[in-house]
């Protein structure tokens, strides 16, 4: 590498750690991350991994920025392999200026992967790691220091970070991981890269309060703050980590968790939970949320208030467990037999998880009916870096809920009373002269079962009246970039912080768009369909085949002709320069059919 | 006093076993002073998921083969509620038959009372898991879920009544209720509830029943003798009937919930009562 002095500040970084499975990849991009954020970063990571324990080729990628990004960046300035397969594997995402630093204990990098722009090198990290320690696993730490010269950390921050990293950990093992680092520092030397001649000029910014949370961690505190005390669930990737946090979490606020022996265990006892006035939620994906779609039904039919996380993984069946996809927003608008009023809520990044499900736990209860909250692998397991949540902002809401002095001061009560506004007054049990019949058959206002076609057309009509009620109460959109643009971007969950980046290259392309976020997907709000047909072009960042959101919006009445599909559906997470070059080549058509015309 | 719904008339056939089971019910919570208004009924899918409908407390129509995960999971919101799961052999056994060996496993406590007729009669006779190999098309074994529990370590309250023995099946729901009530796990019974009009066994199960309380050499604690017992009956085509097996088990609700809070269902959930807490919490994300 170049000795230059005049190196440039850090404004954005991107790193990507990749091995085997089981080669610590994350250790080091956690090291990296928690550097980094102390030196005034926001920092963003995504993991790559596949669906088993050990092997296979993983990866761990951090960006920092010094704004705010939530979305990886198109290139990556430094590749970090353990594996030389890892190099080929992440070569589309290398550009000239980008390093690779691999583990050549096996042997070189076999010529013409990289081309001549690209720099690598090679450092024994593994046979150092036998060498010295006798276990392969430290490797990550020596790999370390080769990481941090690269990039200019000074050496005592990086002592720094291990100490406070590996404190817990003990003393013997905190020794073994300084001495790596040295060991590190040396195969650094020896291969030119000197202290204080980094890449970057790292500045030392005392950084404000901020937190590094997933948008699982987030949806799970905000059920918690909102008073959500019942979890039932199933493990399954990608929204097990709600239930890991809940675990370790709930306990302490006096809730419980239970984990059942099948997703519809898992939505009945969640049912059993909420009847008794209990706030509930549970978390799944696509095949656990095709599994409880009866559930889903019930708790339409039976007016039960209940939250659902679906964290969007590749479908379907199996499909890729561990990979990043929006294709289940039809099963979320539409699932489930017969006529029942439903809402969709879909958070952007996870300051947006964790507002939402405090939201979605106050509509759950105010109109009596399941509450979905749409996010995806990426947005519910990348980490992100966010300002403090305002806790004091959380409001609970119960909706009509009568305790037993409001009993007592009624003549009748009726379970399914009808109302003007769709929502019938409900009891707990336990409030005396409160006794009710909840069923999933179709019912009279006591809950008595009933076929009178009269009957039913009302209840029907009054559990569909409560979609109309509700809708001023829904969160709205998020509004981003140039309101004043004829050019609408949309996309939900990851796509937030890919959009967000893509407007800014678009900008300073010539091209001023705007991103509108909805936060409501169901019931579709007018907002949504306004925009979309205020605008002369909408690009809908949809991640599956079918095009299932603007699908969505064309059924609620959107102008089918304004509207570009952007379909991603390959497994990878979308980046800004996929949005940004399919935008650019539109507009430029378009552009050419003006001039043809 | 507030008028709520009016209990319904059964919809069962004249001689339904279930008038029976709904009968002992009703008088083993008199009996034991249980009110109304803290009960809970959580009823399956089939003629005997109307039983909720026809008694004067709190009544959930479940999803069919539902019942066990939707009591516990109320059980485990709001302790303070007496929880009663009531379905047929189908619902229980056959498409829920998943969740009665977890919910043994887990041993919440709650009463679930089984009203067992070896049929489908709400579709018109087919085969349930309890019909036996030959009855209609039924070419299986059928399935003795007290066997069942008796294999489970959880297990804690395994009974058998039989509607043709009103006295007994009184004794043994208000066991079972009781059981639950003092905290002491789950409280599986079966009740032999012989349907008129597509399994009549009244006149089969009333010389096939044995009580193995008129039995003084059986022991409803000695699990392994107990078992080797039901086994020798099953084979010589007796159904046994009685307390079959007591144990000793921690309840679900006593491990699994943090006993410095109230009931799920009666915290006050108001942020500012705990926000030292949650202020903890959100610190671990800032470290």
């Amino acid at each position: 590498m170049s000795a230059e002095n005049t190196q440039p500040d850090l404004e954005d970084l991107n790193v990507i750690v990749s091995g085997q499975g089981g080669d610590g990849s994350l250790t080091v991009v956690n090291l990296l991350a928690s550097v980094l954020r102390q030196n005034g970063m926001s920092v963003y990571t995504e993991r790559d991994v596949l669906s088993r324990i050990k092997g296979g080729i993983t990866a761990a990628t951090l960006r920092a920025f010094s704004g705010e990004r939530f979305t990886i960046g198109n290139h990556i300035d430094l590749l970090v392999a353990f594996d030389i397969d890892a190099v080929p594997k992440n070569r589309r995402q290398l550009n000239k200026n980008s390093i690779v630093l691999y583990d050549n204990s096996g042997g070189s990098l076999p010529d013409g992967i990289l081309g001549d722009e690209i720099r690598a090198f090679g450092a024994p990290l593994s046979r150092q790691a036998v060498k010295t320690f006798r276990r392969d696993i430290y490797k990550n730490s020596i790999s370390f220091g080769l990481i941090g010269r690269i990039l200019g950390l000074p050496d005592d921050t990086m002592r720094v970070s291990f100490e406070s990293r590996f404190k817990r950990m003990g003393p013997q093992i905190m020794k073994y991981n300084l001495d790596a680092l040295t060991v590190g520092l040396g195969l650094a030397d020896e291969l030119g890269f000197v202290a204080g001649k980094g890449l970057y000029r790292i500045q030392e910014i005392e950084r404000k309060p901020h937190m590094l949370i997933t948008g699982n961690e987030a949806m799970a505190f905000g059920f918690s703050v909102a008073g959500g005390r019942f979890y039932a669930g199933y493990p399954i990737t990608p929204s097990t980590d709600v239930m890991d946090w809940l675990i370790k979490w709930s306990p302490k606020f006096g809730g419980v968790v239970r984990q059942a022996e099948d997703e519809l265990s898992a939505i009945n006892m969640a049912i059993g939970s909420a009847l008794t006035g209990t706030r509930t939620m549970v978390a799944t994906c696509g095949p656990g949320l095709s599994l409880m779609q009866e559930g889903i039904g019930q708790l339409g039919m039976g007016e039960i208030p209940l939250v659902i996380v679906d964290a969007q993984r590749g479908g379907p069946s199996t499909g890729m467990p561990t990979k990043p996809e929006q294709s289940d927003l039809n099963l979320l608008v539409f699932g489930g037999h017969g006529d029942f009023p439903r809402i969709v809520l879909a958070p952007g990044n996870p300051e947006d998880c964790f507002y939402l499900t405090v939201d979605a736990c106050n509509l759950s209860q105010r109109y009596q009916c399941p509450v979905f909250i749409a996010s995806d692998q990426a947005l519910s397991q990348n980490t992100a870096t966010i300002d403090p949540l305002d806790l004091e902002r959380v409001v609970i809401d119960q909706g009509k809920r009568l305790d037993a002095d409001d009993v007592s001061k009624l003549d009748t009560y009726k379970r399914y009373l009808f109302t003007e506004d769709g929502v019938s007054p409900y009891t707990i049990p336990g409030t005396p002269d409160g006794m009710s019949l909840v069923t999933g058959n179709e019912h009279d206002e006591f809950g008595l079962v009933s076929t009178d076609p009269v009957n039913r057309v009302r209840m029907v009509d009054k559990r569909q009246m409560k979609m109309k009620t509700m809708l001023p109460e829904l969160p709205r959109a998020g509004r981003f970039g140039d309101l004043e643009s004829k050019i609408g971007i949309i996309g939900i969950g990851m796509t937030f912080g890919v959009i967000l980046e893509a407007l800014d290259t678009l900008a300073d392309r010539g091209i001023d768009a705007q991103y509108f976020q909805p936060r409501t997907l169901w019931p579709m709000l007018d907002e949504t369909i306004e925009f979309i047909n205020g605008c002369d072009v909408v690009y809908v960042v949809d991640l599956n085949a079918e095009g299932q959101l603007a699908g969505l919006f064309v059924r609620e009445g959107a102008d089918a002709s304004r509207i570009r599909k952007l379909l991603h559906y390959d497994g990878t997470p979308i980046r800004s320069d996929a949005v940004v070059e399919f935008v650019v080549n539109d507009q430029t058509q378009a552009l050419g059919a003006e001039e043809v015309a | 006093m507030t008028k709520t719904f009016t209990p319904a008339r059964p919809i069962w056939c004249a001689g339904c076993g279930d008038f029976g089971v709904q009968q002992a019910l009703e008088n083993a919570m008199k009996n034991l002073g249980i009110e109304p208004h803290e009960t809970v009924v959580v009823a399956g899918i089939g003629c005997s998921g109307s039983l909720q409908n026809n008694v004067r407390c709190y009544g959930y129509h479940a999803l069919h083969g539902r019942v066990l995960p939707t009591v516990t999971g109320a059980k485990l919101a709001n302790t303070d509620l007496t929880v009663i799961g009531v379905g047929g052999d189908g619902d229980g056994y056959a498409i829920g038959g998943g969740h009665l060996m977890h919910t043994l496993k887990r041993n919440p406590s709650v009463t679930y009372i089984v009203m067992n007729n070896g049929t489908y009669g709400l579709t018109k006779g087919q085969a349930s898991p309890t019909s036996p190999n030959g009855y209609g098309e039924n070419i299986e074994e059928d399935l003795d879920p007290i066997l069942l529990g008796m294999s489970i370590p959880g297990s804690t309250f395994l009974a058998r009544g039989y509607t043709g023995q009103p006295a007994q099946l009184l004794e043994l729901t208000t066991a079972a209720l009781e059981h639950a009530e003092n905290g002491r796990g789950f409280a599986f019974l079966e009740v032999l509830s012989p349907c008129v009009t597509y399994n009549d066994t009244y006149r089969e199960w009333r010389t096939d029943v044995y009580d193995v309380e008129q039995d003084p050499d059986y022991d409803a604690s000695d699990k392994v003798a107990a078992f080797t017992r039901l086994m020798a009956l099953r084979d010589q085509g007796r159904l046994p009937i009685g307390l079959l097996y007591r144990g000793e088990r921690p309840a679900l609700e006593e491990a699994a919930l943090n006993h410095d809070f109230p009931p799920l269902a009666l915290q006050d959930i108001d942020p500012s009562k705990l926000m030292d807490k949650y202020q903890q919490a959100l610190e671990s994300f800032m470290r």
